[in-house]
């Protein structure tokens, strides 16, 4: 086996070496962080859909995400239920209310879900029993998240206070989560919702929710749907409707822009870290390394040597900023208690590694020119 | 003025290591275009110690990185180890420096080798990674430094160093051994167990070594001394000749009548 220059050049230089790991693991770690946000807030804003007892989604073709959607006519929910494999066919209405902190006298804009009482619309456990469907059938009585944000006021059950000039109470308590168009959010039957968002009909509502059979087939279920129902509504499986709202906010908000500038800074900011740290090496060995091309070895030689010491700086680098960015995940879901749930997953595990050993590559390539162009006559002199 | 083997009688029978034939060589391009070589002819039989003098910028070094095959030769013809080196192209002229061994004013060791390993380097050159370290050993017990292998150059003294630097131009058992004032960096008791060492190898060996070099204090190793001015060559002879010629009392004298 040959002698492994670059591990030992690199080794030789302690300090120099510590300081291209901490810069490697530095910007691994600032990549990590900026996707696990991104990753955090397109779960966030999708959340919604993992708690919605539905298999398949009607939704207008308008529409762009779960707060800005476009009404349709509530008896394509009647042709729906008519198909083979749909077990229940459900409406969701929603709209943005004012709600009065009773304390501050402060209104601030409420996101509301209005359900049937009867249906079983939404799979958290709080909102299964009779007394909470009890609940919801009383006049100007709603629930009011949990995770709302503190600067609605107080969350007790009774509580009273003003909603769009209406009185209403608080009648129980739930937690969903806003996500990201809105702060707070409240769940009232359809017939409260008429009462609140008059003149809006009933017939017109904003999400069609299918619960499928346990033998029917989603996304066949789904074309089936599609074929037998008119264009002005959009027929998407669970995981269709996921996909569709997060390309929403990464490609039309601001939201992705800022994470991947965030990632690209931070893939800057690290390759000029390595190629800073490798075109110091090689400056410094500049002589050794034309000796070496006096006595015989071949440029590909020398340019193996600093490929191997960026993908040895890599990967050194890149396990102490996983290690860091699984603390710091873990430090940010408890410090937002759960609200911003950043969590670590393969797929970013293997892309921030390939993104760190193109990151040091790059470096490499970019300094090993300097090493191809020492030359081995200038030594002698 | 031509110097060739014929010459230097003691070595006309043996085959050359060197032979320059009209070698000149130009610096720049175009209006800048410089000669620095004017038409060389010089044999190098194998065997001999050839000491190369001469003022500074008069070339020296110059034609060193020709016959190492360090650069390309255009006019002329260059013939090292057999091999016409004019004209020769990039990948061969590697070959080439692969029989050669080169040892500079500068020991230029990777600080991050042991002394042993940076005799290694040169081994693993020819492929041989089995008995690399044990070729590295022994080349390093010739040169007195069977205790030093495993040293680091940062605790070596200036004279190991060298002497490794050289352990690794031999190691290989060139044919021809280049070197620019290896004892530059010595002082003088080391500098003199370095030239010792070079001509003991090169005649147990049959090395060929060519030394550039201003230290006088060695210059009595050489079966030969060649001057080079102003890119020509200006004399060739042996060490006592060369030191005739050179005393500075009958120098002084010829000033006197002058």
């Amino acid at each position: 086996m040959g002698i492994p220059l670059a591990w030992y050049n690199l080794l030789y230089e302690r300090t120099r070496l510590l300081v291209a790991i901490a810069g490697v693991a530095f910007a691994v770690l600032l990549i990590f962080m900026n996707l696990g946000f991104l990753g955090a807030l397109t779960t966030t804003a999708t959340h919604i859909y993992t708690q919605l007892n539905a298999d398949i989604f009607l939704i207008s073709p308008q529409s762009l995400e779960i707060s800005s959607t476009k009404p349709f006519p509530i008896e394509r929910l009647y042709q729906a239920a008519g198909i083979e494999g749909v077990e229940a066919a459900m409406p969701l209405y929603s709209d943005y209310m004012l709600w009065r902190n009773p304390e501050t006298r402060v209104s601030r804009a409420m996101f509301v879900y209005g359900i049937n009482p009867e249906d079983a619309v939404f799979l958290m456990p709080e909102l299964q029993t009779p007394q909470t469907q009890q609940t919801l059938r009383q006049p100007n009585v709603v629930l009011i998240d949990g995770l709302s944000r503190a600067e609605f006021g107080a969350q007790t059950t009774g509580l009273e206070t003003e909603a769009d000039r209406r009185q209403v109470s608080i009648g129980g308590q739930y937690v969903l989560g806003g996500g990201f168009a809105s702060d707070g959010t409240l769940i009232m039957s359809d017939q409260n919702f008429r009462r609140f968002f008059d003149p809006r009909p009933l017939n017109l509502i904003n999400l069609g929710l299918i619960k499928l059979a346990a033998t029917a087939e989603a996304e066949r279920t789904a074309v089936a749907l599609q074929a037998h129902l008119p264009e002005d509504v959009l027929v998407l499986t669970k995981a269709e409707i996921i996909a569709r709202d997060r390309a929403f906010w990464l490609q039309t908000t601001s939201i992705g822009f800022i994470f991947s500038l965030g990632v690209a800074v931070s893939f800057i900011v690290g390759t000029v870290i390595v190629y800073q740290i490798l075109y110091t090496d090689i400056r410094d060995h500049l002589p050794e390394y034309a000796t070496l091309k006096a006595m015989g070895y071949r440029n590909h030689y020398l340019f193996n040597v600093v490929l191997q010491e960026a993908l040895i700086l890599a990967v050194m680098g890149y396990v102490p900023g996983l290690l860091v960015a699984l603390g710091l995940y873990r430090l940010t879901v408890s410090a937002t208690a759960g609200s911003l749930p950043v969590s670590m997953n393969w797929g970013r595990v293997v892309f921030v590694l390939i993104l760190t050993v193109a990151m040091c590559s790059l470096s490499g390539l970019t300094s090993v020119r300097r090493a191809m162009r020492a030359d081995p006559a200038e030594v002698f002199s | 003025m031509r110097l060739t083997a014929a010459e230097s009688p003691d070595f006309a029978d043996l085959a050359l290591a060197v032979q320059l034939r009209g070698l000149s060589y130009y610096f720049g391009q175009g209006d800048l275009r410089k000669q620095v070589l004017f038409d060389i002819d010089l044999d190098l039989p194998t065997g001999q110690i050839v000491i190369m003098t001469g003022p500074s910028g008069s070339g020296k070094t110059t034609l060193l990185t020709l016959i190492g095959a360090l650069r390309s030769a255009y006019q002329g013809s260059l013939r090292v180890l057999g091999q016409e080196l004019v004209g020769l192209g990039d990948r061969q002229r590697v070959q080439i420096r692969r029989n050669i061994g080169f040892i500079f004013q500068a020991h230029n060791l990777f600080e991050s080798l042991t002394a042993a390993q940076n005799v290694e380097m040169a081994v693993e050159l020819l492929g041989d990674f089995d008995t690399k370290r044990a070729k590295a050993v022994k080349v390093l017990t010739q040169l007195g430094l069977a205790d030093r292998v495993s040293y680091k150059p940062e605790a070596l003294s200036g004279g190991q160093k060298q002497r490794v630097a050289i352990a690794r131009a031999l190691v290989n058992q060139p044919r021809l051994i280049l070197a620019d004032e290896p004892t530059a960096a010595l002082d003088k008791k080391s500098g003199r167990d370095v030239v010792t060492l070079m001509q003991k190898l090169a005649k147990e060996q049959q090395r060929t070594i060519l030394m550039v070099t201003h230290d006088n204090r060695i210059l009595d190793v050489a079966d030969r001394i060649i001057d080079l001015v102003d890119g020509r060559l200006e004399s060739d002879q042996s060490f006592d000749s060369f030191g005739q010629s050179h005393d500075p009392q009958s120098r002084d004298r010829r000033t006197l009548i002058l």
